[in-house]
């Protein structure tokens, strides 16, 4: 059955010298969209680091598609098809709108610095080709931010970042698509079309699965599958969100007491 | 139709006119080229407010085949328009060879936004294997050359590998040490001519036509330096070519993103390590072909020629023109040239007339003359009209 699972971690645990971030955390993911959920600080970010190899287990295993991924960096990470996107956005301001996007795509080119100077056609062909899939890719979620492609990062407004940066982490069709708090410092309108773009993703057909931090309760309750909850590091419920809201364990990591 | 006409014209009234300036910056007095360069600084800092530096590198963009004709037809009259003055070729010479080491360094400063204090060493690994093989054991200069081009980019694996581990001002001085350590060696090392450097290095020849010939061309006796100067600008222009390529590839938008933030970088598939190492290397290659054809121009090296203010004239040309732009190294290059050039006649005063020419550019423009634009992959990507691109252009232009 775990060849089946997309993701499955056994007993990952990481410590920052004496504290213990993320804890013989067992987890596991399929064709689905799980809700991460839980307190500032109970590990949530740091568990999609370990996942994404920024940061390396200090315990356990990060299992991927039936292969070990804890001695992978994180470009080797992506080159097996796990994307992500960051809480706060990190997308590269000193780039154009298509540039951040085409970076969605570097690992999918093929072409050769040798051949991006000798071979002036095929390495054009290679980026047209990307153009126009970054293009698809982001048309999905607002048609207009293509009318600005050649415009720096910074002149665009927030909603569309995330959309860039969702955009640039599924333009080279990853199998897992990890999302950090897509919704951080978006206002309610905002929030629900951002509710409408990832559904987008999970409903287009490409078996994509994704795990999604949120803080906003009601993103998760509309777009997860499945939800877990952390607190200090481990695992304290897991099911559907139904359950996981009435979970007694998760209400006091919530409200204390 | 009659635009498209009009848009060549423009690109090369605009060529003509750059190719004027170069001559006239040639021809005058230290003072004038100061005079020049201030109107240069006025001139460009009202094109982009005015939005008019973007047209201008959209319809240069567009014709660069008419451009590149142009300035072609430029260098190879040149000898013709200096009336065959050697000291002005030379002038001439020496700038092709700093602007194909400058573009180089851009791959890091520019590109992977890492400022590598060791330009020099690298430009005179290419001077030294060459002058070494062709003096001491008689290789042939062109053989010579591609091995001070191999063993400058293997050294730049070799420094880079380690090196790499570090960034910014780590990075910073650990080639401010390689530089010192370079120096130190070659002042050391008799087999390298120690402080008295290598003379006697070979000229190159064609088919047995020395490149240290006079030239008879239309009844008019030339110098040697006009074959050199047809052979650097040939390199130089495939240095244009390969960096200007490589800045629109993948990797030019690799190394920017290493360049901001290397932890988003590598989530995206970049291998940081051979990514930084390609642009380390690029630079060496770059550098050590400069540094061959300096030591079989001028016959004659010593450490003098690699030493740290080498590399800190380098670096300036780069930051001073403008990083991550080709055009703007470009014109670092030439200029900054020409002033040191032209400052030789005020020996004592010279590092200090450098030093204030440099401050004062910087406090004006302090992202160079021609700062890092927008990549612009051509009107059919975009599906944007020209009018369009123009805009967005000039968006980005006015950050």
């Amino acid at each position: 059955m775990d060849a089946l699972k997309t993701l499955k971690t056994e007993k990952v645990g990481i410590n920052f010298g004496g504290l213990k971030a993320v804890e013989k955390l067992d987890f596991e993911i399929g064709d689905e969209t799980v809700g991460l959920i839980g307190p500032n600080g109970s590990g949530k970010t740091t568990f999609l680091n370990i996942i994404s190899g920024i940061y390396k287990p200090s315990e356990g295993r990060v299992i991927f598609k039936g292969e070990e991924l804890n001695s992978f960096t994180p470009d080797a990470i992506r080159k097996k098809g796990i994307s992500r996107t960051f809480q706060t956005n990190r997308l590269c301001m000193n780039l154009s709108v298509i540039d951040n996007l085409l970076l969605g795509l570097y690992c999918e080119q093929k072409t050769s610095w040798w051949q991006a100077i000798f071979n002036r056609s095929l390495a054009m062909q290679e980026i047209n080709r990307g153009i126009d899939k970054c293009f698809g890719a982001i048309s999905v979620f607002n048609p207009e931010i293509v009318d600005r492609a050649y415009e720096l990062i910074s002149t665009i407004p927030l909603i569309d970042r995330r959309r860039i940066e969702i955009a640039r982490a599924i333009v080279g069709r990853p199998k897992l698509l990890l999302l950090d708090e897509p919704t951080a410092g978006l206002n309610k309108e905002e929030t629900h079309q951002m509710i409408e773009d990832i559904t987008k993703i999970r409903d287009s057909g490409d078996r994509i699965s994704i795990i999604i931090i949120e803080h906003d309760m009601s993103v998760i309750s509309k777009i997860s599958d499945r939800v877990v909850c952390l607190n200090a590091g481990q695992k304290i419920a897991e099911g559907s969100f139904e359950e996981v809201s009435q979970n007694e364990n998760v209400c006091m990591a919530y409200l204390g007491g | 139709m009659a635009a498209r006409l009009n848009d060549k014209i423009t690109a090369a009234l605009v060529a003509l006119g750059i190719c004027l300036l170069v001559y006239i910056s040639l021809m005058s007095s230290l003072l004038v080229i100061l005079i020049i360069v201030a109107l240069l600084v006025v001139l460009l800092t009202y094109c982009e407010k005015t939005g008019l530096i973007d047209t201008v590198f959209q319809l240069m963009g567009k014709n660069t085949t008419l451009t590149s004709v142009i300035f072609g037809l430029f260098i190879i009259s040149l000898p013709f328009l200096v009336k065959g003055n050697n000291d002005l070729l030379h002038i001439m010479i020496i700038a092709g060879i700093m602007g194909i080491v400058a573009l180089g360094l851009n791959f890091q400063i520019g590109g992977i936004g890492q400022i590598n204090f060791a330009p020099a060493v690298f430009y005179g690994v290419g001077a030294y294997t060459t002058a070494y093989l062709s003096v001491r054991l008689g290789v042939s200069p062109w053989l010579g050359t591609i091995a001070g081009v191999c063993l400058a980019t293997l050294t730049g694996v070799i420094i880079g590998l380690p090196a790499l581990k570090a960034r910014g001002y780590y990075l910073a001085l650990v080639t401010i040490a390689l530089q010192t350590i370079f120096t130190l060696m070659i002042i050391n090392i008799p087999a390298v001519g120690g402080p008295n450097g290598i003379p006697g290095i070979p000229y190159y020849q064609i088919f047995g036509y020395s490149l240290h010939s006079r030239v008879e061309v239309f009844g008019l006796t030339l110098p040697y330096q006009v074959n050199y100067l047809y052979l650097v600008y040939i390199v130089f222009a495939l240095a244009i070519v390969a960096a200007s390529r490589l800045f629109k590839s993948r990797y030019g938008i690799a190394w920017n993103a290493v360049d901001q933030d290397p932890v988003v970088a590598a989530t995206q598939g970049i291998n940081l390590t051979s990514i930084q190492l390609l642009s380390f290397c690029l630079g060496a290659a770059f550098a050590g072909m400069a540094g061959a054809l300096y030591a079989h121009y001028t016959g004659f090296i010593s450490n003098e020629n690699f030493d740290f203010s080498q590399s800190l004239i380098l670096i300036c040309m780069v930051i001073l023109g403008g990083s991550d732009n080709v055009p703007g190294v470009i014109t670092g290059a030439l200029l900054l040239t020409m002033i040191d050039q032209k400052l030789a006649d005020y020996a004592n005063y010279r590092l200090l007339m450098y030093g204030l020419v440099l401050i004062i550019i910087l406090l004006v423009r302090s992202k160079g003359l021609l700062p890092k634009r927008i990549r612009i992959y051509g009107e059919r990507d975009t599906g944007m009209s020209n009018g369009d691109a123009k805009l967005a252009a000039g968006a980005g232009g006015k950050r």
